[in-house]
């Protein structure tokens, strides 16, 4: 699939012409107005980031309140109310709200400009997409001002739990409805997303040549609309039981309370690796760089994530395994979320592959990136334990779980982001971010974070369930907890020390120029920020690391030549 | 003798101890990868970090056979742990028969464990009491909400689902009281529908079953009496039963042998005269959300309350 | 540019198609409980005359895709019409459904069976009306003169999705009404 368009000279660089007037015009409208009503793929993946990082800011002193509440047996910080609504918004504000859409946000400001485009495919679409992520948040934290509070019944919303009877107030409605409203948008990002890699990519830039950032966005992409849609079903569903008294999931009535975790978690398993493959996408893209040499493997990490797509699919009901769905069930379910570890394990083999006889740079980034194959180890490797059926009877409901995630989630792929924030500032804002803060933003992250959750994995151990708002003064307890509170704000720190160095970065950063990492894919090859219309040339792209090729041109890939 | 250290590691049951058992096997495979990941990461960090005047290192793509080697050798041994997992299932939580009647059934309320024993006709709430060595099929169910019943050094954890019963085996192989909690959010006091598994002797659980299922008196002289009145002159018997009369709700927590219960309010506090004071006379200050109300009771009430209360043994 | 809002409306329609197969498992989730009612009340003839008047929908949408390739640009807005008329009467009938069932008290909140028929039905004939008023649009382009061009990526998009909307009520049909002869 190529395109048409050659170079006035007939050569081989893809020259695109000069915007008219009223082009720059639109394009390059200042001020609040202009960012507002903008259509560009960059302004709108920095807003993506900024709203993102706002609510990461929110569910992060949610998590600082938790954690308060915690840092004692018999706490009386909070009441069990308080406690409840803010454990349910913490988790629906960093999956929704911060996790999801940062992702998104990458993959907005820089799929375009890996890929050699313009812009998205559908650029009114994807201003859509951001502002219902907007509206739908700024929906679902209205529900903290109303009398029947935020929503309380945990970012599963379990049924019967959430049904009228039992959530009679209000805020399981904005719950429902505010995620119907990020939900579209993020539906419509997946389709633009879509689009945009299979039909805007540079002459030369065959799907086997594809920056593994985008392939992965891509398969993201194509979760997105198998999980979304799922999410969107199980949404329509719970507001017409509680707005029409369907009767859907309340059992009193005929209605069945595990078809909402069918549903739910048909959606919500699919979710997790939404909330992952970008951040591994990431890591293809900054250990290459940090080490000197291409990716080890790339049709294996290209194709293990077309494994772990599948595989995500078959695999929601280890959510379930105490819900009695009977040993063939749980075995069978337990065998495919055993199986889904093996691809997930040969990503981690490649990274560490491609480091192997390298050229190691320690910059801020590639620390994120190294952490992030440690951390995101001990998370899989709990995932698996959790996979031996019996096992997750012991621990599924507890802090074992608790750890697990956020070892995956936070130590995967929040530090993944931080490696990509450090490694595409440059690019975004076309200055460094300090190396000496981010060392502190590093190290500070590094401590806090398995501060916080390393002892988790120990209170699961030692019977503490989760979700609860106060605990009693048994053996253990009470210290672990604590520990795991001053860790949070250790990490607390650790974050508004990455925020200084932003600010301080944006004012008098060292200007980054076009590739200040010697870097190799596309969006290297234009300045930093990219001008609105992001190339004025696209380099000719004849395998997987153009710039390489260009510097190197004895030594260019073979692997990704042949075009297919 | 309260076993403080509920966890999965520290058994006291034939199945939690298989669960165990493949816990440490899993904890172990764990432990090798990690090491080896680690190892291998700490090893490169060291060995090839740049140094100033390194090239470029040689551009490698990659290599099919380990490919191969790290995709074949993890399935191997995925495929060990799964049938190690089968087997432990197995063991763990064995198939009853599908006719046989269940020894407890234990039900799930917001936010307290409601326990029968159909084959003698015990009622009680919030704890088990199991003979030591004799394996009791536990019949869950759930009256409102999803909860889950969970005694970690005892079984595994099982939900209770409305509209969905479920079944486990419950064994003590050592006298002593087992600690456990709901283990699925439930609402505003999840967290404190605690359990508590009293395993005796064969002898003491005959004669603790035997009490349970005597009824009491009702007194007639000095607080204990007038506390009986108020008991039932005030709306407690809409919610609450005590065998021997009138008072037949079963909204909340049986109360026929309160007076024997370890604790108030599923596990928030100690069943001492005191703290049953403060329970009654405030209700939502020890467990708020509680689904009792506040009764409105005077401190004379109360104390004729108590006394009535913890008489009932 | 014609590629791009194809492919785009694929992968919408995809999503879509996933929405509705799990309200459609939702319904047959329950199908056992809510058979008996189904049998009582649904009358599959009926709504076999509205789904015939549905499919010839998508007919005349395709026919009129047809006539705009050719030039025949008079017949191609004729067709266009035909076609929002032929869907509102679709949901015109949808709607005389309903009422007759309410009427006989069986409502989205009365049992299994509404529950889960009422709420596929109501998507997909909200569905349906998303896409009258999408025609509706094209239509009133066409009239002020847009399409003369000869081929129109929206035209092709907007249709796709209109036989995607009958295509899923095919499958509805097939299970909630044919399924009640089971």
């Amino acid at each position: 699939m190529s395109d048409e368009i050659r170079s006035v000279t007939g050569g081989d660089e893809l020259v695109v012409p000069e915007p008219t007037e009223t082009t720059s015009a639109i394009w390059e409208s200042e001020g609040l107005f202009g960012w507002v009503s903008s259509v560009d793929h960059k302004q709108i993946g920095i807003m993506y980031l900024i709203v993102t990082l706002f609510f990461f800011i929110v569910g992060g002193i949610e998590s600082l309140l938790m954690r308060i509440q915690l840092a004692q047996p018999n706490g009386t910080f909070l009441s069990p109310e308080a406690y409840n609504q803010i454990f349910t918004m913490h988790g629906t504000t960093m999956i929704f709200l911060v996790v999801m859409p940062v992702l998104i946000g990458f993959a907005n400001y820089l799929v375009p400009l890996m890929i050699g485009a313009r812009d998205m495919a559908f650029p009114r679409l994807n201003a859509l997409s951001l502002w219902l992520l907007v509206f739908g948040g700024l929906f679902l934290y209205f529900s903290f001002l109303t009398q029947g509070g935020a929503p309380a019944a945990g970012w599963f919303s379990y049924a019967p739990l959430s049904e009228k009877p039992y959530s009679s107030l209000t805020g399981m409605d904005y719950w429902a409805i505010g995620l119907l409203i990020t939900g579209i948008g993020t539906v419509a990002t997946a389709v633009n997303l879509i689009v945009t890699i299979v039909a805007l990519r540079a002459p030369g830039l065959t799907m086997r040549r594809l920056p593994l950032f985008v392939w992965m966005v891509l398969v993201n992409s194509f979760l997105i609309i198998f999980a979304l849609s799922i999410l969107n079903a199980s949404l329509v569903m719970i507001l017409a039981d509680r707005f029409l008294n369907a009767r859907f999931f309340t059992p009193a009535s005929g209605g069945s309370a595990i078809l909402w975790q069918h549903l739910f978690w048909g959606f919500g398993h699919p979710e997790v690796y939404i909330m992952v493959l970008p951040a591994f996408g990431i890591m293809s893209e900054v250990i290459p760089v940090f080490s000197r040499k291409p990716i080890f493997g790339y049709e294996f990490v290209a194709g293990s994530t077309v494994a772990i797509g599948l595989l995500s699919f078959g695999v929601w009901a280890h959510h379930m395994f105490t819900t009695g769905m009977g040993h063939t069930l749980d075995g069978a379910f337990g065998a495919a979320s055993m199986l889904i570890a093996v691809p997930t394990g040969v990503k981690v083999f490649n990274w560490t592959a491609t480091m192997w006889g390298g050229s190691i740079r320690f910059t801020t980034s590639m620390l994120f990136a190294i952490a992030f194959l440690v951390q995101f180890t001990v998370g899989g490797l709990s995932g698996v334990h959790f996979a031996a059926v019996p096992i997750d009877w012991q621990t599924t409901d507890t802090y074992y779980v608790v750890a697990h995630f956020h070892y995956v989630l936070f130590g995967g792929t929040a530090f993944g982001i931080m490696a990509g924030a450090y490694y595409w500032f440059p690019k975004i804002t076309g200055r460094m971010l300090s190396e000496g803060w981010g060392k502190v933003n590093f190290w500070l992250m590094l401590i806090g974070f398995n501060l916080t959750f390393f002892v988790q994995h120990i209170l699961g151990l030692i019977g503490m369930p989760r979700r609860v708002y106060t605990y009693p003064n048994l053996p253990y307890w009470g210290i672990l907890n604590l520990v795991s509170t001053v860790g949070a704000f250790i990490l607390a720190l650790s974050v508004i020390v990455f925020i200084w160095n932003v600010i301080i970065s944006l004012r008098r950063g060292k200007p980054a120029g076009n590739n200040p990492w010697d870097a190799w894919t596309l969006e290297w090859a234009t300045t930093s920020p990219p001008p609105a219309h992001n190339f004025d040339s696209v380099p000719p792209v004849r395998g997987r690391r153009p710039l390489w090729d260009l510097s190197h041109p004895d030594e260019a890939d073979k692997g990704g030549l042949a075009d297919g | 003798m309260i076993n403080l250290i509920s966890s999965p590691f520290n058994p006291s049951s034939p199945q939690a101890s298989s669960i165990t058992n493949l816990f440490y096997v899993a904890l172990v495979i764990s432990a090798l990868i990690f090491i080896i990941v680690t190892g291998s990461l700490i090893y490169i960090m060291v060995r090839y970090r740049s140094r100033p005047g390194d090239g470029e290192p040689k551009q490698v793509l990659g290599g099919k056979g380990i490919e191969i080697a790290w995709t074949v050798v993890p399935l191997l041994i995925l495929t060990f742990l799964f049938a190690y997992t089968v087997y432990t299932m197995q063991k763990a939580d064995p198939s009853p028969d599908p006719y046989q009647q269940p020894d407890i059934l234990v039900i799930g309320h917001q936010w307290w464990w409601e326990v029968h024993y159909p084959k003698s006709g015990v009622v009680t709430a919030n704890e088990v009491h199991l003979p030591v060595g004799k394996r009791f099929l536990v019949l869950l169910k759930s009256a409102d909400v999803i909860h889950d019943f969970w005694v970690p050094q005892l079984a595994r954890k099982m939900d209770t689902v409305p509209g969905h019963p479920n079944t486990i085996w419950l064994e003590a192989d050592k006298a002593g009281i087992y600690l456990g909690a709901c283990s699925e959010y439930c609402g505003t006091q999840h967290a404190w529908m605690r359990i508590r598994v009293v395993a005796q002797p064969q002898a003491d659980f005959d004669e603790w079953q035997q009490e349970q299922l005597r009824v009491p008196a009702t007194p007639t002289v000095g607080e204990e009496a007038r506390g009986a009145q108020i008991f039932q002159e005030r709306t407690c018997a809409n919610c609450h039963a005590i065998a021997g009369t009138i008072a037949n709700g079963r909204i909340g927590p049986d109360l026929t042998h309160i007076g024997d219960r370890q604790t108030i309010g599923a596990g928030v506090i100690e069943n001492t005269p005191s703290n049953l004071a403060k329970w009654l006379a405030n209700t939502q200050s020890v467990k708020p959300g509680s689904l009792m109300p506040d009764m409105r009771l005077s401190d004379s009430e109360v104390n004729a309350l108590v006394a009535y209360l913890e008489g009932l043994k | 540019m014609v590629e791009r809002n194809r492919l785009g409306v694929i992968i919408f329609i995809i999503s879509e198609a996933n929405f509705f197969l799990m309200l459609i498992l939702a319904y047959v989730y329950f199908h056992g409980e809510s058979s008996l009612t189904a049998h009582r009340y649904l009358e599959p003839a009926k709504t076999g005359i509205n789904t015939l008047i549905l499919l010839s929908s998508s007919l005349t949408v395709w026919l009129a895709e047809r006539e705009l390739k050719r030039g025949g640009y008079r017949r191609f807005c004729a067709w266009l019409l035909f076609t929002i008329i032929l869907g509102a009467a679709f949901l015109f009938g949808q709607g005389v459904e309903w009422s007759g069932l309410i009427d006989k008290n069986v409502t989205i909140s009365s049992g299994l069976f509404g529950t889960t028929f009422f709420t596929l039905t109501g998507f997909h004939g909200f569905h349906v009306f998303v896409g009258l008023v999408a025609l509706g649009i094209l239509f009133g382009l066409a009239l002020a003169g847009d399409f003369k061009g000869g081929k129109s990526s929206a035209v092709g998009a907007i249709s796709l999705y209109w036989h995607f909307v009958d295509v899923v009520w095919i499958v509805i049909f097939s299970i909630v009404y044919l399924g009640v002869y089971i």
